[in-house]
């Protein structure tokens, strides 16, 4: 199974999409709160280059922003 | 072939599939998620019979109203991309290569960001340029900032920042702000904000990140810069009518020219509601209302054959 990290914050609508699209297909994520959390925001930032959230790490492979079509490719989802 | 088709998911198009399916109209409704335009909003307020609920939780609610319905096909995450005319209807194809056949079309598929086209704000996307308040204005702690645009969008993207930035420019093109008096008071009340009028962004500056924001003061006709790191950007707001462009008579910016007695637009067999159509104010409630004008005269449509 692919290890999916997800960096966000608290409001992000669409940091709950694609939370939502884990739970909905039973994949298991790890979540750091960029708000709160220096040592992971910094991460993001050095992973993406950018300050936008979501983004989201599966097995290396970076996706900035909820990119539905990009993720179901990258986590064999089937429309 | 069914006997709608509804492009949109937010107040408008949702209120068309409730109405339309409680009507018994053979429908369809695509879209690429629920909610509208207030999805990113982090407090909604006037959404009536409700006196508060984010955004989030509003597209949530619409899309269990109307997946609650019997007798409509939902298809979301997706985009529909061009629609033609085809004997007795349309036909639609979406991003994801479906296509749709149907006698009448209801267009509700609201509008998009308009960004500001100045240099230096593609290359500096996410780079401190930001467009979505609710979800990065975290990433501003402690950090000095700016929101072009001083209506109802910009105001609510200052109160976003206050939490978390350390000072916040609020930009404004005219010389009064045009967002709810309710929330100016509270950001002029705020010693964090600085609203600054008459003042027109023309570059974003930086290399890797954003350091600062270039602006005309047109009292002075001067340019001027501010020392800033995060730049948000709300200044209203482009139709979505591209994909219907060759069909409907639009008005000089975009939007969709509809009879506002029954929101028929000039194409028969075309109707459109909400922030797509030249609907004077963009509102989720007046969306609703005149997704449901236009359906029951689509349900008079489909009786007189």
């Amino acid at each position: 199974m692919a290890t999916i990290k997800i960096y966000t914050t608290p409001t992000c609508v669409y940091c709950k999409m694609a939370k939502q699209l884990f739970e909905g297909n039973n994949l298991k994520y790890e979540e750091y709160n960029v708000a709160e959390d220096d040592k992971a925001r910094e991460e993001m930032i050095t992973k993406s280059h950018q300050l936008g959230v979501p983004v989201i790490d599966v097995d290396g492979e970076i996706f900035v922003g909820f990119d539905r079509k990009g993720l179901m490719n990258a986590l064999h989802i089937k429309a | 072939m069914v006997d709608l088709l509804i492009v949109g998911g937010g107040p408008g198009g949702v209120a068309a599939g409730v109405y339309a399916a409680r009507k018994k109209i053979k429908s369809v409704l695509i879209t690429e998620s629920f909610g509208g335009q207030s999805l990113v909003s982090a407090d909604v307020q006037n959404w009536i019979g409700t006196k508060s609920v984010s955004g989030f939780d509003l597209g949530l609610m619409l899309e269990d109203h109307v997946r609650a319905q019997e007798g409509i096909e939902v298809v979301d995450g997706d985009l529909v991309l061009s629609v033609e005319k085809i004997d007795g209807g349309f036909r639609a194809t979406t991003q994801n290569g479906k296509i749709f056949e149907t006698r009448y079309l209801l267009v509700a598929s609201g509008s998009r960001r308009k960004k500001l086209n100045i240099p230096g704000e593609k290359e500096l996307d996410g780079k401190g340029v930001a467009y979505c308040s609710t979800c990065d204005a975290p990433l501003f702690k402690d950090k000095i900032t700016a929101v072009v645009g001083g209506g109802n969008a910009g105001l609510e993207a200052a109160i976003d920042l206050l939490p978390y930035a350390s000072k916040v420019y609020l930009l404004e093109f005219t010389d009064n702000l045009k967002g709810d008096p309710i929330t100016q008071e509270r950001l002029r009340r705020d010693p964090k904000v600085e609203i600054i009028f008459m003042a027109q962004a023309a570059g974003v500056i930086g290399d890797q990140f954003v350091t600062a924001l270039a602006y005309i003061d047109r009292n002075t006709n001067t340019s001027k810069e501010l020392k800033v790191e995060g730049i948000f950007v709300e200044i209203g707001s482009l139709p979505n009518s591209d994909f219907v462009k060759n069909l409907v008579d639009l008005n000089t910016i975009g939007e969709i020219v509809v009879d506002h007695k029954t929101q028929a637009t000039s194409c028969p067999g075309i109707w459109a509601v909400g922030d797509v159509s030249d609907v004077l104010y963009k509102q989720n409630n007046i969306s609703a209302g005149d997704a449901v004008k236009a359906v029951l005269n689509i349900y008079e449509a489909i009786n007189k054959g």
